[in-house]
């Protein structure tokens, strides 16, 4: 049922009329929160259990803290919802992983172990709805929110469908005071939800599924087949191909919430034009980012520490956080790069900071350009790592980055369509590059021909699709 | 009381106040409903250039047939679409009766129900004689074609597809509503001729641009004229020059085949005893043609040929002529086949010789 599905094409229309015929708070919440656990059982019907427990383990924990007489009550209550929710989560997610790191080690060392013959299919969602679970039980411990006395409202912020699935992760003090009065639905929201639905649908059917049948799967699935001038198309296109995903999806989510009345969190802001690796994470999954700066690095020490202890803080987070993605070595990795890059970023800042020079320096477009093009390559070469097929492999496809003299075709072999969806993607991006001298009106020619643009956009996306329905990548997350 | 009133559910239109406010929240959805209303009409008052790109063979089977108004029509599944040329055919005389004009309806993944159902749409006119061209496929229950569902199927066909086949009953109800769903829109359903067709465009500006789509288009585009212009055989240049025997020494016995796969019959079969019925109804003969098939299919499905042969020999005891196309009768050989089910170039100019001599020489 998930938002490029035609089962969801039916679910849609009947949720939104049913909840906007209903009257009243009480009854609209109600029936919303039915749809989205009916959203839930249909995704993932053999783990509904999974989100009612946490809701009502989450649930009853906030009240216990905020109603505890004393601190050490409180804390061992806030225990049991961080050991629910992180004990799920990994018993689901790095049970496999920590069996598969064992046997490894076990045959290391000699011993004869046969391999792991189970697996597990992941919740829907489980990622993104236990660190919402988590935060919500933190901030009534911190006092930052009041636990939520009604079950239903409470469980509708966990479960509210647009944002279960990939997120955003919402925070209970940006969902629940929308929701002290039935939400009603303005003139923007529900024309900004048609743009924003609409344009997420199109970056991910028509630019991130393109781009993964054209040249993200062909050349990842068998690299020694291509040379490195597909390579390198190969390595963009996979990281305009996850910004497109992930965005449409978290555009979809956030339109869909609109037309409900919410407001969820923006979760990308123009990533690609961040001219530091502390900038990027300022920008890209940012309700995710600011999770962990809030309920894990700053409880952690933060920087406020001496400054071995604050690098160690960093990489540990950016390990976990690459851990979050999937629990593979590669997503290790990827966190230990992101880790030593914004360590190594930190110092030189640490270092340079009010020296007059290198303050002018910094500040001139030459070094953004060089800040952006060392940050793309960080973040290429991170992607590249949670992609590749073997480490080797991996290795031949960041090596074509590095000029070896040799001639090639500009595309190796690739269609052309490959540099232009690339652009396309990266539309958005290029267009705040510039002033912003387009005319925003509420006139009625301008509703004509937005209404009319994206009617158009439907029936671009109906025609020239790929038609081979791909799920969201985070949603494997 | 107070507890009563808040648990009763109320269902309210939304206070929208047709003043500007109101006019300002639902006129972008307005425009945007106006603009796919637009873009609908506009793709149906051109919709034919698309149709050429891809057409629903079905459908365009179904025309040509309803057009040639033939007085012998040869019908089935793909065995027959790519095995009988109805050229070989035309002209014969069967008990003094000549049979001048042929349509080979072959519908591809078509099952006894869609046969039925196709005949239903094909024959206004009813033919002199029908020779329905079977093999094990068309009566295994484990699989329906949801093509034949809503091309040929009418609401009143599905109803009593229902109460006839109540083993398929769901399946057939939901893949009708789905097709004729997906056929509200025009767009929708002409999706892949509008790419093919864009893609003709793009390559006539910018030659090179999209080669894949263009070679597409050709195809689709030649395989629509040999569908409408034709007597219903119009066989794709893979199935004419491939052969079998070849292709197994390659290694490369080609595509998977899965059509008997979970062999169970009873129920498509109840369509066989309708389609006789109704050729009595309309002093139309009905022959059933037991299609050849390779030896390694019939060695594959072994079991499931014994049940199908089975049934054609207790159908055929009820007094439905049956003529067996065998390999040995026909003269076939692995070298006749493109794959394991389908004849090709060679292989259906020899079968359709054969049945055209079986014709004129039998006697009811």
């Amino acid at each position: 049922v998930i938002f490029t599905t035609k089962a969801f094409l039916i679910f849609l229309p009947v949720v939104l009329v049913g909840y906007h015929l209903l009257a009243g708070r009480a009854w609209k919440f109600r029936f919303l929160l039915l749809a989205s656990w009916t959203f839930y059982a249909l995704c993932s019907p053999r783990y509904l259990w999974v989100i009612l427990l946490l809701t009502a383990v989450d649930f009853v924990v906030a009240r216990r803290i905020e109603d505890a007489p004393d601190p050490r009550r409180k804390k061992r209550w806030l225990v049991l919802s961080v050991a629910a929710n992180l004990g799920l989560l990994a018993g689901f997610k790095y049970a496999p992983f920590a069996c598969d790191t064992v046997t490894s080690l076990a045959r290391l060392a000699g011993a004869d172990v046969p391999d792991r013959a189970w697996s597990l299919l992941l919740p829907l969602g489980i990622s993104f709805h236990t660190f919402q679970g988590i935060g919500y039980t933190i901030d009534v411990y911190t006092g930052r929110t009041r636990a939520v006395r009604s079950f239903v409202d409470y469980a509708l912020f966990v479960a509210f469908f647009p944002q279960l699935a990939a997120g955003p992760i919402v925070r209970a003090a940006e969902f629940l005071p929308q929701m002290v009065t039935p939400p009603k639905v303005s003139a923007s929201q529900v024309s900004d939800g048609l743009h924003l639905v609409l344009i997420g649908l199109a970056k991910k059917l028509f630019i991130a599924d393109w781009l993964d049948q054209l040249v993200v799967s062909p050349v990842f699935g068998d690299p020694a087949a291509w040379d490195p001038a597909a390579h390198r198309w190969a390595a963009l296109a996979w990281a305009v191909q996850i910004y497109c995903d992930f965005s449409g999806y978290s555009d979809i989510a956030c339109g869909l919430a609109k037309w409900f009345g919410f407001e969820l969190p923006l979760n990308f802001n123009l990533p690609y034009l961040a001219t530091s690796i502390a900038d990027f994470w300022r920008r890209w999954h940012l309700s995710f980012s600011t999770w962990l700066r809030d309920y894990l690095y700053f409880p952690l020490g933060g920087s406020r520490c001496g400054p071995v202890r604050a690098d160690a803080n960093l990489l540990l987070v950016f390990v976990l956080c690459g851990l979050w993605h999937g629990a593979a070595w590669n997503w290790v990795a990827y966190g230990l790069l992101h880790g030593l890059a914004m360590i190594a970023h930190r110092t030189f800042d640490h270092a340079v900071k009010g020296i007059a020079w290198a303050d002018r320096l910094r500040a001139t477009i030459a070094w953004q350009i060089l800040g952006w093009a060392a940050t793309m390559a960080v973040h290429v070469a991170g992607l590249v790592i949670v992609r590749m097929p073997t480490w080797g492999a991996g290795f031949a496809i960041l090596q074509s980055f590095v000029p070896d003299g040799s001639s090639g075709s500009l595309l190796g072999g690739l269609p052309i369509w490959v540099p232009l969806l690339i652009g396309m993607g990266m539309t958005g991006h290029l267009a705040a590059l510039f002033p912003r001298g387009y005319v925003k009106g509420s006139h009625e020619v301008f509703a004509v021909m937005k209404g009319l643009a994206y009617a158009g956009l439907v029936a671009v996306l109906s025609c020239f699709g790929p038609g081979v329905g791909k799920s969201f990548i985070y949603i494997q997350f | 009381m107070q507890a009563q009133v808040s648990r009763t559910i109320r269902l309210t239109l939304p206070p929208v106040r047709w003043n500007r406010t109101g006019w300002r929240t639902v006129r972008l959805p307005t425009y945007f409903l106006l603009g796919l209303v637009l873009l609908e009409l506009g793709t149906r008052a051109v919709g034919g250039r698309f149709e050429r790109y891809a057409p629903d063979d079905y459908a365009e089977r179904v025309a040509g047939c309803v057009a040639v108004r033939p007085n012998l029509l040869v019908v089935g599944g793909s065995p027959v679409a790519e095995g009988i040329d109805p050229a070989h055919l035309k002209g014969l005389t069967r008990n003094g009766t000549p049979l001048d004009s042929v349509y080979a309806l072959g519908l591809s993944g078509a099952t006894s129900t869609d046969v039925y159902h196709a005949v239903l749409r094909a024959a206004p006119m009813p033919p002199k004689l029908i020779v329905y061209g079977l093999t094990a496929t068309d009566w295994n229950d484990a699989r329906n074609e949801p093509h034949g569902t809503y091309s040929l199927m009418t609401g009143d066909d599905v109803v009593t597809c229902r109460s006839i086949r109540p083993d398929a009953a769901g399946w057939v109800t939901r893949h009708y509503l789905e097709g004729r769903l997906a056929r509200v829109s025009a767009v929708f359903r002409l999706r892949n001729g509008i790419r093919l067709w864009a893609a003709v465009q793009a390559d006539a500006i910018w030659p090179g641009c999209a080669p894949e789509a263009l070679r597409e288009a050709r195809e689709q585009s030649a395989y629509g004229d040999a569908l409408r212009a034709g007597v219903g055989y119009a066989p794709a240049a893979w199935f004419v020059h491939r052969r079998y025997d070849r292709a197994k020494a390659a290694g490369d016995p080609g595509p998977p085949f899965g059509f008997l796969d979970k062999y169970r019959t009873g129920s498509h079969l109840k369509y066989v005893d309708k389609l006789v019925a109704w050729g009595k109804a309309h002093q139309t003969e009905v022959i059933l043609l037991d299609m050849p098939v390779t030896a390694d299919l019939e060695a594959r499905y072994a079991s499931a040929f014994a049940d199908y042969r089975s049934r054609l020999a207790a159908v055929e005891a009820s007094g439905v002529p049956v003529i067996r196309a065998t390999r040995e009768a026909v003269g076939l050989g692995d070298e006749d086949f493109a794959d394991v089910v389908h004849l090709n170039g060679g292989g259906a100019a020899k079968l359709s010789a054969w049945l055209r001599a079986r014709l004129a020489g039998d006697r009811p």
